[in-house]
């Protein structure tokens, strides 16, 4: 099959943790609080699909999370495509039936995403102490919801596999 | 020995040939990407702010008769109260307009208040930016002022056809014309990046150096006319320090905020109704 019927599963699944994600961020606003939950975004499509799939997978997912936020558009169409890649490349070395090497895969994601976005648009703030403390809280509450949210998310994904009756299993890994 | 194999550095050729056509992709079709990924989104923000507004509904609903009739009673109170308000308010309009044509003055921006739901927050180190449940078919414009019962709440600055997206005071990118109350001379005020304790705050620079401002008797900084987006004398928040500014000439503060700011619930956007035409009316 040209299209593997796995993108849209994973597209969709990542579209439904964004809109969960910035629900709950909008409730936490009162409190100053702010979750960046995206670095599981990218780990099962790296894992799971082939490149092409992969590809476009992602493609359409940084689209989707760029209209969403005020972000300047681009930064995460291009961003989760050079973030995935390198994983895409090395999966042979990662487990992607089991969580370990997934949720720590979406730590280090993540991770990069925050930099990502503060480099993008914090830099002119970087002389203020009050950024990097809210920066520091922002990412050490993201990592913490992390550890709870990534196992829960990689499950719904093969559990959508599973009642999609689609591949469970990982495409043919590629050559190293 | 092993044979060099290229085909595995085709993930790597593919991601850049992607990033040369995304650097090298007009803008308009950028935009149009943007625009039509933000209008597919849009139904489910929508969906999920009228769900929202069902659950206070049916939490209301909740309520016994004898709660009711108490609240009922309370807003009977608070009309009476208003009336008289505004019966007060029409009374000083027209002395208002009176003195205006005897001193022949120009006449004042007038505005349509459009009442919006807040349907999103993003308040982070990033950005300071709500959502708001109206768009280009209630006529917003980018760049129309937003209010609330506490003052200033930010300017639009994005619309699309049914959300639109507001900048807060709060934000670093936000900066406006602004005066202490019961002094003409203008100040600039400008948000800066929260810490996210305590209330939110911002900056105001440009002051006068005889103001003086202490905790006893904060000074309050509300909204000028001038810049032509926010109506005069809108509260934005209370300067209770003034020290010199870095060119010594002026003073400089930190202005605190509407802390309702971070858990809007209803916004006003005022829409001109003589909207600025730069080529006629600017000088």
């Amino acid at each position: 099959m040209f299209l593997d019927p796995r993108i849209i599963i994973l597209f969709a699944a990542n579209a439904l943790l964004l809109f969960l994600c910035l629900l709950v961020n909008s409730s936490l606003a009162p409190l100053s609080l702010y979750l960046v939950v995206l670095g599981p975004m990218l780990v099962l499509p790296a894992l799971y699909l082939n490149h092409r799939s992969f590809f476009l997978c992602t493609l359409l997912s940084g689209l989707w999370i760029d209209a969403a936020l005020p972000s300047s558009f681009g930064l995460f169409t291009c961003g989760f495509l050079v973030m995935g890649t390198p994983i895409a490349m090395a999966r042979i070395r990662f487990r992607a039936e089991h969580n370990y090497h997934p949720i720590l895969l979406a730590h280090l994601a993540n991770f990069a995403c925050i930099v990502l976005l503060t480099i993008s648009e914090g830099l002119q703030y970087i002389s203020s102490p009050a950024f990097w403390l809210q920066l520091l809280i922002t990412t050490l509450l993201s990592h913490a919801a992390l550890l709870i949210i990534a196992p829960w998310f990689f499950n719904l994904q093969r559990l959508l596999f599973e009642i999609c009756h689609v591949d469970t299993e990982p495409d043919e890994f590629p050559m190293l | 020995m092993a044979k060099f194999r290229l085909d595995k550095f085709k993930p790597i050729v593919a991601l850049g040939l992607f990033l040369v056509a995304w650097w090298i992709l007009p803008a308009i079709a950028k935009s149009f990407f943007r625009v039509s990924f933000t209008e597919f989104q849009a139904p489910a923000w929508i969906v999920s702010s009228y769900l929202d507004d069902l659950e206070g509904f049916w939490a209301r609903r909740s309520h016994s008769k004898i709660e009711l009739i108490e609240a009922g009673q309370e807003l009977a109170r608070q009309k009476a109260f208003y009336q008289l308000l505004d019966q007060r308010n029409k009374t000083l309009e027209t002395e208002v307009l009176r003195l205006e044509s005897i001193l022949d003055m120009p006449s004042r921006r007038e505005f349509r208040y459009e009442v919006a739901r807040v349907i999103r927050r993003d308040l982070n180190a990033w950005w300071q930016q709500i959502v708001i449940r109206k768009g280009e078919d209630y006529g917003i414009s980018k760049g129309a002022a937003v209010i609330f019962a506490g003052g200033v709440v930010g300017r639009v600055v994005e619309v699309n056809a049914f959300t639109s997206r507001v900048e807060l005071i709060t934000s670093p990118n936000f900066r406006m014309a602004a005066s202490f109350e019961g002094d003409v001379r203008p100040v600039v005020y400008q948000g800066v990046p929260q810490s996210g304790f305590g209330n939110p705050t911002g900056e105001v620079r440009d002051a006068p150096q005889d103001l003086v401002a202490n905790t006893q008797d904060p000074l309050r900084l509300v909204s000028t006319r001038l810049g032509g987006t926010f109506p005069p004398g809108l509260m934005i928040g209370n300067v209770s320090w003034l020290e010199p500014g870095s060119t010594g000439i002026f003073q400089a503060g930190t202005v605190q905020l509407d802390k309702r700011l971070l858990s809007l619930q209803e916004v006003s956007v005022l829409i001109p109704l003589n909207p600025l035409n730069y080529d006629r009316d600017v000088p």
